[in-house]
């Protein structure tokens, strides 16, 4: 029977745009640190001039964070509270404890670094990632158990997460390389073998990510009532133009083409996708939690 | 015996007068465009068959709660009488829970900073009145008590109603029981277009 609805209340908001600000912020910094231990852990040469940057970057990032969150919060002088009473099935719990431990270790960890001290430095990179694996991970974890919204309780949300964690990161080292190279170099020469190399990276990561997306959609959309009510939200209205032009359009599959083609192999356009990959993964921070809790669920 | 406060809501007696909202705005001082109770309407069926619907939708007080599974704080407290409360000295505003609530049955006090929700009017029944919905309720739809006591009325209803509750799937075991519920008002979601 057809039941139209005439009178309901207004939700309020609940997780706004300086959570998806926050979970963008941990998300450059899990992908920058990751990407500074290609060196010190993995023993890739080439990605020497990342290593630095890299490292102030994930701790000077991770720094400012939780700030967001302080914004968000509606009590931000009782966030000692975090600290003293702990809920072991509560995501947020974790979150305090690892926001706190990260920053250090990335801080010793680029200690050693800046010491050239090769060993230690392979060390504290070894217990980072895992780190920082695990301050971005969690906050995909806090999506993921929230069962209220249907887009959010998915079990692949932090693997989701951390994907497009790194893709940002390697955009955002992209842009560090053409600055390094244009502003604190000599002669004014830009490391294109690197740029071009995390391009090629680049392409393979965002393949793997839209497969992600493709995964999360069409279980979705072949699952229960709910989650085709999340498919007709994320494709129709503003979320349709955000996630399917905004999201997939220009900030994934634009930049894949365009790292796929070796005649376009020039700094000004890597720069330029650079920096539209950035903004898209900040689309899809501001999709997943603003359109996760603007569907209706009362 | 410890107890189990639960509510029970006969829609089949609910006229709709939203008596119940406003009482719980004056009781519990709630904030302007919040409501911890409300009575949803909808229009079923056509002319000349057509009737209005209403569905009163408070907190189910679940016996699974996700907003204590997920408070960073333990604000959030499943109480030993079933009554899901905040505390309103120890929570930090995060509006984690309102994000994980599948009824979306909370809200933040702007001006406190803090999560509140429906506690069954903890201050009212400590001096043994029934909660200001129930009491204020002119066709005494809905109906409060303890389940563990069988004399009382929310036991009564639920045993001699064919009663169900809101979101099963959730697991959360809802505690609002719902009789002559129609499905059609309650999976409407959203605003009136």
């Amino acid at each position: 029977m057809d039941t139209t609805l005439t009178y309901n209340v207004p939700m309020q908001e609940t997780f706004g745009v300086w959570i998806a600000v926050y979970f963008y912020l941990t998300g450059l910094s899990a992908g920058s640190f990751i990407l500074s231990t290609l060196r010190y852990v993995f023993g890739f040469e080439q990605f020497k001039p990342l290593a630095k940057p890299g490292v102030v970057l994930a701790a000077l990032l991770l720094v400012l964070a939780p700030l967001a969150l302080l914004i968000h919060s509606g009590q931000p002088m009782r966030a000692w509270h975090l600290f003293i009473f702990i809920n072991p099935t509560s995501p947020l719990s974790w979150g305090s404890f690892l926001l706190t431990i990260y920053p250090i270790i990335s801080i010793i960890y680029g200690y050693f670094m800046f010491k050239e001290n090769k060993k230690w430095a392979r060390i504290m990179g070894i217990i980072g990632i895992p780190s920082a694996i695990a301050v971005h991970g969690y906050t995909g974890f806090v999506l993921s158990v929230a069962k209220a919204r249907a887009l959010w309780a998915t079990p692949i949300m932090p693997l989701l997460f951390l994907v497009s964690a790194i893709i940002s990161g390697i955009a955002m080292m992209m842009i560090v390389n053409v600055i390094q190279g244009y502003f604190f170099t000599n002669d004014r020469k830009i490391n294109t073998d690197l740029l071009f190399t995390l391009g090629r990276m680049l392409i393979w990561i965002i393949v793997f990510d839209l497969f992600l997306v493709f995964c999360d959609i069409v279980a979705h959309y072949t699952g229960h009532k709910e989650g085709i009510e999340v498919v007709k939200h994320m494709f129709t209205g503003t979320f349709g133009f955000l996630f399917l032009f905004a999201e997939v359009f220009v900030g994934k599959i634009i930049p894949m083409i365009v790292f796929a083609v070796p005649r376009w192999r020039k700094v000004s356009l890597y720069l330029i996708m650079a920096i539209i990959i950035m903004i898209g993964i900040f689309i899809m921070r501001y999709n997943v939690v603003v359109g996760g809790e603007h569907i209706p669920i009362v | 015996m410890k107890k189990r406060y639960a509510i029970g809501i006969d829609l089949r007696k609910c006229i709709g007068c939203h008596t119940c909202e406003m009482v719980c705005k004056l009781e519990n001082k709630v904030p302007i465009s919040v409501w911890r109770i409300w009575v949803k309407e909808g229009i079923k069926g056509k002319y000349p068959l057509v009737r209005k619907v209403f569905l009163p939708v408070l907190c189910n007080h679940c016996e699974n709660p996700t907003c204590v599974t997920v408070c960073p704080v333990k604000a959030s407290i499943k109480r030993e009488d079933g009554i899901v409360i905040v505390d309103p000295h120890r929570c930090i505003g995060c509006r984690y829970c309102m994000a994980a609530c599948p009824y979306g049955m909370r809200h933040v006090n702007p001006l406190l900073g803090i999560v509140q929700k429906c506690d069954f009017c903890l201050h009212r029944l400590e001096n043994n009145e029934e909660p200001a919905c129930v009491a204020s309720c002119p066709t005494k739809a809905i109906v409060f008590g303890d389940l563990n006591d069988k004399n009382s009325n929310i036991y009564k209803f639920v045993t001699e109603n064919n009663v169900t509750v809101l979101k099963e799937s959730t697991g959360n075991h809802p505690q609002a029981y719902y009789a002559g519920l129609d499905f059609s008002l309650a999976d409407k979601k959203g605003m009136p277009e």
